[in-house]
């Protein structure tokens, strides 16, 4: 049995396990913090930069989905700051691909969208950059829409992971980073890809999505993943 | 090679290696770093071995790495026994026979000697070389040198890096020998976290403190790993110090193995660093060999080795989390921590990762214990660092200074000053993750925390020197394009962020900057510094941000004038003599005009440009020449004096009236509206003749007689016939232009009048107010300012002077004193508190003062003028020596007690002479502490609406050209406030020229203005130099290269 450890998070006690991240603490406690890359079951990559929060004493900004709690820690994941910078990073990822809801399969139903009303993103500050990305449409059952991807490694993960296959990975660096499977060939053509899905349900955009759906249809039920990764935890 | 077992066959090698370090015959070491081959060692040392061979001399020849001052490679040390060992500079294979001469007579060319060493302690072991040649200097004496330490560098360049034997006999792996017969590491660890030695990648971690987390992990593993993936461009110490020692770096890892545990070292170096790698190799074979890598260490049963691994040259996989990600066979991507490398690091066992200079420090503090250590340095930073030291400074190289050094020495005293006697604008510390640090703070200590406040980092330790041929705007685009791409694109605020910074960037770069831009540079660049995942996206922005607190000015200028003042920025200049040119004239244009043989065409391009051409044909201080990059060929084009060729055969033949009204005929309708001007010198002519130009009806008010001001009144005849001006100023009468003269703006005519009556006013009063010296004895008969002696010259009421006169001041007008009182037939002396080079006087007619017998006395300081019945009869002066640097980039002279008497007979000062501001009093102009007028840098509108101000009155006593481009930016601002219109451009001509490039550069050499010789022209006043015949205005024009040429059509701003 793991310690037990006393934490404050926007001033309320929390109890909390010894190892837990301030993430699950919060969560635990009823307190939503914004994230994108982050995915219970999988392991966090810190990548996204909207669950930062304040810790009492720490001069820096500290992301909540891999800072284990200590005692005594006292958070704040709301504050004028905080939303400050969410919101830059939001209208970041706006700018950055092409991400146009109207005609988006997932629109209605993306994590990207939702936060982003959630936060009041209203408007961006920055000029678009309307990159020409494709569509890897290759692969029988579902599409790859790189116009939509925020690079959140959640497919990566849960492939490598969940599945074991690690057929996806990311290609080349800073603002050229692409999403490839294998290596970098059609989705279609990967040898290790088992069409389980795990990756489609688990991107919180319209980037992997099922074949055959329009406008607005596609619904991600990433209960399946955390669902297969609680289970995986219990039986070792 | 004996392998080490004990003390005896330790003591064995030792012996091995002193005598080959110092043999009994005399040994050539020539220095074979990067820096060295790269300047041609390589061909030194065949010469050398082929020479001995031919010879048949018994010399021994090795190869060292560098000494660290590697803008004189190839360094070469000669050691004959008994003397000092001696460093030769730039040594090419033609110095072979030379050198080789001297050593048959045991002695060594001196002219190529840079400085010997009679002694050098290498921490871990002190060698005596001799004493002698007492003409070259010791080490430390020359100026790169001074106030260095070398503790990391202690064996560079001296010893053979290839070869262990020399390593060990300098006291090499004693200290790892030490540690392992004590066994107690607990202790060396306490005594490295004692020390204070902190972590010289760039976070400055407490290294015993990092240390003792791997130490106390329990694991059956672990690991130490040496970060040698050094790539901020600029920075190389970590290259050179493993080409120069790659041993101290062997036994740093293998002593940090022992005290933490690990069993493992992996050293992580860049691909790119061939010669650093081959050293490693080498190094680690010889190690293995003799028993301080591998199995039963020195005899003592401990067993480490280490790995070589070469990165592919990802900046990012310096961070070691992402070195870490890189080493395991992944991309380089840095992780969250925690989890950190000594809880779990590579292959998940604990690890630690230190800097090569972090390792080369162990085995000194394990030698001479924590407390020697810490002496050297500031308090929160213990020991030294080494910079590398590049940009605009003469001496470039390695430099290792004690921590809390200021930043001055590095850039005054190691760097010698600037590359070019430019001002040093600022240094960038920390390679491109770092901050420009402005000249105003570089009395600040260069510590990790010192910098770190003003939002700079120590980084590595890159130092790059910038002068103001550096564009700070280009600066920050340069450094974010770096990390822009080399950013690993995991998170998203360096991702997206320093895409977005460097688009907006590079959009100030060329001239499409918004105001809001700078606000939402602050802001983002913020964000990225405050979120983002890792050490490079959290720095990357330091650039920005610290360009944007110290020279937001630069942005400023990019964003509302769209002017580059260092020229870098292409698309914000036609070519830089434009550039710098303060009427910004297009020089290639007129050049090329006349080239043509359009005379017509080329005069009118020229006045249009500037009014008062003649004028600034003779007297301009012409910064165009220094721009010029005809200077990479040659010398500068002469363009000031094919500019005067053009107007003077216009001006003074019969063609005048013709172009007189040509350019009559390009003046607008009237537009109704009235403007005074008060002052009628170049700067109010300037205004005048555009906005008359423009359709406006100009008065300009002057206190004197006449139009013309400074030029007609400060500047002698021999520099400037006044039929010259007269005929500048009839055509600004001509264009309708009307004087009033003999009036005073606030005293004869008031400010509220002119308001009253004129719909603009522009004011542009010169520096008729005398400068003044608290000097004892200025009351007396005999001593005159520098203005109202030109001026009374000018009028020809001349001032009495006797026969030996002294003037004060290195200016332009000390010089015109000085040179018209040789022509009065008296003897004159100027006074100068710093250099020649520091004169801001014309260097020119320094020269022609000096020809025609002026007497310069520099470094000397006016006392007191002696008087005799209230007559002067001599003046003290007191000599003076230079200091530290000022912000002019000059020394500041500071006074000595040793006093000069010079007899004369009167006394000109020419000093800081300044505007009378007395009219502006209880007006609405504001004034500023620089007791100067206030105003809008880019409109010249002044605190009071209606009101413009320009020339000496906003800026101090400058020049002719700074005067007439004030007056030319008035006009247009002054137009556009009038008529609510930007019109100013519609009146420029524009012609249709040849627009290739010349296909060859022309042979032809500068050619000079035609100078009288200097015994006839010091008894006249007749002009001094001659124009340029017509054929030599055209060979010169024809030397032009065209760079307002560019090769992809369309760029660069058409003016």
């Amino acid at each position: 049995m793991s310690q037990q450890v006393s934490v404050r998070i926007d001033g309320e006690l929390c109890t909390a396990a010894e190892g837990q991240t301030i993430y699950e603490v919060a969560q635990a406690n009823g307190r939503s913090i914004p994230a994108l890359c982050h995915m219970e079951g999988l392991s966090s990559a810190g990548a996204c930069r909207l669950c930062l929060v304040e810790v009492a004493g720490i001069g820096r900004l500290l992301p909540a989905c891999t800072t284990p709690v200590n005692t005594g820690m006292s958070v704040t994941t709301e504050s004028e700051n905080l939303a400050h910078h969410r919101v830059m990073a939001l209208e970041l990822l706006f700018v950055e691909r092409n991400h146009i809801c109207s005609v988006c399969v997932s629109n209605g139903h993306c994590e990207l969208q939702a936060l982003a009303q959630k936060l009041g993103v209203t408007h961006v500050r920055y000029p678009y950059n309307y990159p020409r990305l494709s569509v890897d449409t290759s692969h029988p059952r579902f599409v790859l829409d790189h116009n939509r991807c925020i690079l959140c490694s959640r497919c990566v993960r849960v492939c490598d992971e969940i599945e074991g296959a690690h057929v996806w990975d990311i290609a080349a660096r800073g603002i050229n980073s692409m999403l490839v499977s294998d290596l970098d060939r059609p989705w279609g053509e990967s040898e290790n890809c088992t069409s389980c899905g795990k990756c489609v349900q688990a991107c919180p955009t319209g980037a992997l999505v099922e074949k055959g759906r329009a406008v607005e249809e596609m619904t991600k039920r990433n209960v399946v993943v955390t669902t297969l990764a609680a289970k995986r935890d219990a039986h070792p | 090679m004996t392998r080490i077992r004990d003390l005896s066959t330790f003591n064995a090698v030792r012996s091995a290696g002193l005598a080959k370090l110092q043999p009994a015959r005399p040994r050539i070491a020539v220095g074979m770093g990067t820096c060295g081959t790269g300047n041609g060692s390589e061909g030194v040392y065949a010469a050398l071995a082929d020479a001995i061979a031919q010879r048949g001399l018994d010399v021994h020849l090795v190869r060292t790495g560098c000494f660290g001052f590697c803008a004189e490679e190839p360094l070469v040390n000669v050691w004959i026994p008994g003397q000092p060992l001696v460093i030769l500079h730039r040594v090419q294979t033609d110095h072979v026979n030379q050198i080789l001469d001297a050593l048959a007579t045991k002695t060594v060319p001196e002219r190529l000697a840079l400085c010997k060493i009679e002694e050098w302690d290498h921490i871990t072991a002190q060698l005596h070389y001799g004493s002698g040649f007492p003409n070259i200097p010791t080490w430390n004496e020359v100026p790169f040198f001074r106030g260095q330490k070398k503790i990391v560098l202690r064996n560079c360049g001296l010893i053979n890096p290839d070869d262990i034997e020399e390593y060990i006999a300098i006291g090499g792996y004693q200290s790892l020998y030490k540690v392992l017969i004590d066994k107690t590491p607990e202790l060396v660890n306490e005594q490295i976290k004692i020390s204070r030695l902190r972590g010289r990648g760039g976070a400055g971690f407490l290294t015993g403190l990092k240390w003792e987390f791997l130490r106390k992990a329990t694991a059956d593993h672990k690991y130490v790993i040496c970060n040698a993936d050094e790539g901020d461009p600029g920075a190389y110490m970590n290259r050179n110090e493993i080409e120069g020692d790659p041993h101290s770096l062997i036994e740093g890892m293998a002593i940090g193995g022992y005290i933490t545990g690990a069993d493992q070292g992996i050293i992580y170096v860049r691909a790119e660093y061939p010669l650093a790698v081959h050293r490693l190799r080498v190094a680690l074979g010889q190690a293995r060999e003799s028993g301080v890598l591998g199995e039963d260490i020195l005899g003592r049963g401990f067993k480490f080795d280490i790995d070589l691994v070469e990165g592919a040259g990802a900046f990012v996989c310096g961070e070691e989390t992402a070195l870490i990600s890189s080493l395991e066979g992944r991309s380089g991507r840095p992780r969250p921590r925690p989890p950190f490398p000594a809880q779990k690091g590579l292959w998940g066992y604990p690890t630690n990762i230190n800097n090569v200079e972090t390792w080369f420090n162990i085995a000194p503090i394990v030698a001479k214990g924590p407390s020697w250590f810490s002496e050297t340095g500031s308090v929160a930073s213990a020991g030294t660092k080494v910079f590398s030291l590049v940009g605009k400074v003469k001496n470039t190289g390695l430099v290792e200074m004690p921590f809390g050094t200021p930043l001055s020495s590095f850039v005054y005293d190691a760097g010698s000053g600037s590359m070019r006697g430019h001002p040093v604008k600022a240094v960038q510390t920390g390679g491109p993750s770092g901050g420009c640090i402005p000249h105003e703070l570089f009395d600040t200590p260069v510590d990790y925390e010192s910098l770190g406040k003003l939002g700079s980092i120590m980084g590595s330790g890159g130092m790059v020197v910038m002068d103001d041929d550096n564009c700070m705007v280009d600066v920050a685009r340069y450094f974010v394009e770096f990390t822009r791409s080399e950013s690993c694109g995991k998170c998203t605020p360096c991702r997206v962020g320093l895409d977005k910074a460097l688009r907006t960037l590079t959009r100030i770069t060329k001239g499409e900057g918004r105001e809001e831009d700078l606000a939402e540079l602050n802001e983002l660049g913020r964000m990225i510094r405050d979120t983002a995942l890792c050490g490079l996206g959290q720095t990357a922005p330091n650039s920005i941000l610290t360009t944007l607190r110290h020279f937001n000015d630069e942005f400023e200028d990019h964003i509302k004038a769209k002017r580059c003042r260092a020229g870098v920025c292409q698309d914000l200049a036609l070519s830089p003599c434009e550039n710098s040119c303060p009427l910004h004239m297009n020089i290639p244009r007129f050049l090329q005009l006349y080239k043509e043989g359009r005379l017509a065409d080329a005069f009118e391009s020229v006045i249009m440009d500037n009014p008062l051409p003649a004028s600034t044909g003779r007297v301009c201080q012409h910064p165009c020449d220094d721009r010029c990059r005809r200077q990479t060929v040659d010398e500068a084009v002469n363009m000031r004096e094919v500019h005067r060729v053009i107007a003077d055969a216009i001006l003074l033949s019969d063609r005048f009236d013709e172009m007189v009204d040509r350019i009559l005929a390009k003046r607008r309708p009237p537009t109704g509206k009235t403007i005074a001007v008060a002052g009628a010198g170049p700067t109010g002519l300037t205004a005048g003749f555009y906005l008359a130009l423009l359709g406006h009806d100009v008065t300009i008010f002057d206190s004197h007689a006449e139009a013309g001001g400074m030029l007609r009144f400060a500047l002698p005849e021999y520099r400037l016939p006044k039929a010259v001006l007269d005929r500048e100023i009839e055509i600004i009468r001509r264009l309708g232009v009307k004087f009033v003269f003999n009036t005073r703006i606030g005293a004869d005519v008031a400010l509220n009048d002119l308001d009253a009556k004129y719909d603009a006013v522009f004011l542009s009063i010169g520096t008729w107010k005398e400068g003044w010296v608290y000097l004892s004895g200025t009351e007396l008969t005999g001593v005159t300012p520098a203005l109202p002696f030109l001026e009374a010259e000018a009028e020809a009421k001349p001032v009495k002077l006797g026969d030996r006169v002294v003037i004060i001041g290195g200016g332009n007008a000390a010089i015109d004193s000085a040179r018209t009182v040789i022509r009065r037939g008296a003897a004159a002396t100027v006074i100068y508190r710093r250099e020649r080079k520091d004169m801001p006087a014309i260097q020119e007619e320094v020269d022609a003062a000096e020809q025609e017998g002026v007497r310069f006395r520099f470094l000397a300081a006016p006392h007191r003028i002696v008087g005799e019945q209230g007559d002067v009869k001599a003046i003290e002066v007191v000599k003076t020596r230079l200091g530290e640097f000022d912000s002019s980039g000059r020394r500041r002279p500071i006074e000595t007690d040793e006093v000069h008497i010079i007899p004369c007979t009167s006394v000109i000062l020419a000093v800081g002479e300044s505007v009378d501001t007395d009219f502006s009093r209880a007006s609405g102009l504001r004034i500023k502490e620089s007791a100067m007028l206030e105003v809008d840098r880019y409109t010249l509108a002044t605190s009071r609406d209606k009101f413009f101000a320009g020339g000496d009155l906003i800026s101090g006593a400058s020049n002719l050209s700074n005067a007439m481009g004030f007056g030319k930016k008035a006009a247009r601002n002054i137009d556009q406030f009038l008529t609510r219109e930007s019109r100013f451009d519609d009146v420029m001509p524009s012609f249709v020229y040849d627009q290739t490039a010349p296909a060859e550069t022309s042979p032809c050499r500068r050619h000079h203005a035609h100078e009288l010789p200097a015994a006839i022209r010091a008894k006249t006043f007749q002009e001094a130099a001659a124009a340029l015949l017509p054929e030599e205005a055209y060979e010169e024009s024809c030397r032009c290269l065209r760079c307002d040429i560019r090769e992809t059509a369309g760029a660069g701003a058409h003016r």
